[in-house]
């Protein structure tokens, strides 16, 4: 009888501990370090996150630009020094995830698919160990790498797996990882932009670097919640805020204009006329590529 | 002789409870780990359909139902656009959408920048590309032809 009980326990410990694993059904129960208190979450609704993360500059796009000013690829660019196995917090995993998921964007962007299954594998081990793996479809995406074939699909699936595991760690009272994650993205970005412009100087990509003063703002809002919640928030919110200082000075004017549209094979052709101009010195530039390196080099130290 | 048939029903009785559980396990495991991957198929669909030179770059999955009087698109979203790109958004819906999917797009002064729907001639536009020439953030709205009840997908992506 007592070892009836005993299984019976076990069977409703195993329905339960699977149920709650489901990010439609339930939800995870965290130790407790990892939990944020509903006050600081409240701060900011979730649709204002979602927001937020959708305005960050896709890495995806900044490898676009690159391709398109016929950039070279550059393994030097990638945050290859990021073990897996070191990474101490919670904090430390988010971040990572975030600037090996920029990596990634950018080595599948230029179809680099041996050093891109290096990444991939440690952002499956980051990612199981932030317990978010089973949104991270790594055999399809590294068959797809191998594969060369799909692009498309090979973006498809690894935007994704990303978008998967954000909106289930915001749903999950775990926005904190949420918003690491997001900065790990944008920081990475914001450094290969600005390591390919002092190798190759281009107004046009360094207006994109200009341009994110749109959406500093933003980023800081973001991050904002969680800056008194330990040292590692705190010196974040300090980095972030030192970016933003170096961009006050640098400036976004408009001209106008009215867009101009026609038809073209079933779908509609809007050409914007009104533009957006930057204004930022060469000093201004300097100033933004060197804290963008002192602090994403600073961030990828393994503990 | 009761004790010991009672024990030998007993361990048959954990035994096949041990199976059970075992099956109930990986069953389990199996469809969690099969849910936690699984990808929509009409997203996916709709993403890879956006032609062959668009790269993906976002989604969104709007459900809405069916509304009396309808001032404004309902479904709301901001997101930035950079300059020097061209964005191609396309419009998906499922079978069963009583309304085709439409979207308008304004910019931060509230300037409508572009819209799928055509109010003259009521035609609908299964996607648009958007030259962009203003780096910002935009308000994307989404709703269904007249108010009407559907659900789809809004694809954004990057066109070469």
């Amino acid at each position: 009888m007592k070892g009836r009980v005993f299984l019976l326990l076990i069977v409703v410990f195993v329905c339960f501990s699977c149920r709650n694993s489901s990010n439609k059904t339930g939800r995870f129960v965290f130790p407790e370090a990892d939990s944020v208190p509903t006050s600081e979450a409240e701060k900011l609704s979730p649709e204002v996150i979602a927001d937020i993360s959708r305005n960050i500059s896709s890495p995806v796009e900044i490898a676009n630009l690159l391709q398109m000013l016929e950039v070279p690829f550059s393994q030097n660019y990638i945050a290859a020094s990021i073990d897996a196995n070191k990474q101490g917090t919670n904090f430390d995993k988010a971040l990572k995830l975030g600037i090996l998921g920029a990596d990634l964007g950018y080595l599948n962007m230029y179809e680099k698919t041996g050093s891109s299954l290096d990444v991939l594998s440690s952002i499956r081990k980051i990612a199981e160990d932030i317990k978010v793996g089973q949104f991270f479809d790594f055999e399809s995406i590294k068959r797809l790498s191998q594969n060369k074939s799909n692009l498309d699909s090979l973006l498809f699936i690894s935007i994704d797996s990303y978008t998967q595991i954000d909106n289930y760690l915001r749903g999950n009272d775990r926005g904190q990882l949420s918003a690491l994650m997001i900065i790990g993205v944008w920081i990475e970005g914001q450094y290969l932009a600005t390591q390919v412009v002092s190798q190759f100087p281009d107004k046009m990509l360094s207006d994109r670097i200009g341009e994110q003063k749109i959406i500093l703002n933003d980023l800081l809002l973001l991050v904002s919640p969680y800056c008194n919640r330990d040292t590692e928030f705190t010196e974040l919110c300090k980095n972030l805020q030192e970016i933003k200082n170096i961009y006050r000075d640098v400036r976004i004017t408009y001209t106008q204009g009215d867009p101009v549209s026609m038809e073209k094979d079933g779908g509609l052709v809007i050409n914007q006329t009104e533009t957006s101009v930057v204004e930022m010195s060469e000093e201004q530039l300097e100033g933004i590529i060197e804290i963008t390196k002192n602090i994403r080099n600073r961030l990828i130290l393994n503990n | 002789m009761f004790y010991k048939h009672n024990r030998a029903y007993e361990l048959r009785e954990a035994k096949q409870m041990k199976k059970h559980i075992l099956t109930l396990s990986f069953l389990l495991t199996i469809g969690f780990l099969s849910f936690g991957q699984s990808t929509d198929p009409f997203v996916s669909n709709c993403a890879m359909n956006a032609g062959a030179n668009a790269k993906y770059l976002k989604d969104f999955r709007i459900q809405l139902g069916k509304t009396a009087v309808q001032s404004d698109l309902r479904y709301k979203a901001n997101m930035s656009l950079w300059k020097n790109t061209k964005y191609r958004f396309t419009l998906c819906n499922t079978e069963d959408s009583k309304g085709q999917l439409i979207l308008n797009i304004k910019d931060d002064a509230n300037k409508v920048i572009l819209s799928s729907f055509d109010q003259k001639t009521g035609k609908t536009y299964p996607f648009v590309d958007f030259i962009c020439q203003k780096s910002g953030i935009y308000h994307l709205s989404y709703d269904f032809t007249n108010g009407q009840q559907g659900s789809g997908v809004g694809v954004v992506s990057m066109v070469k």
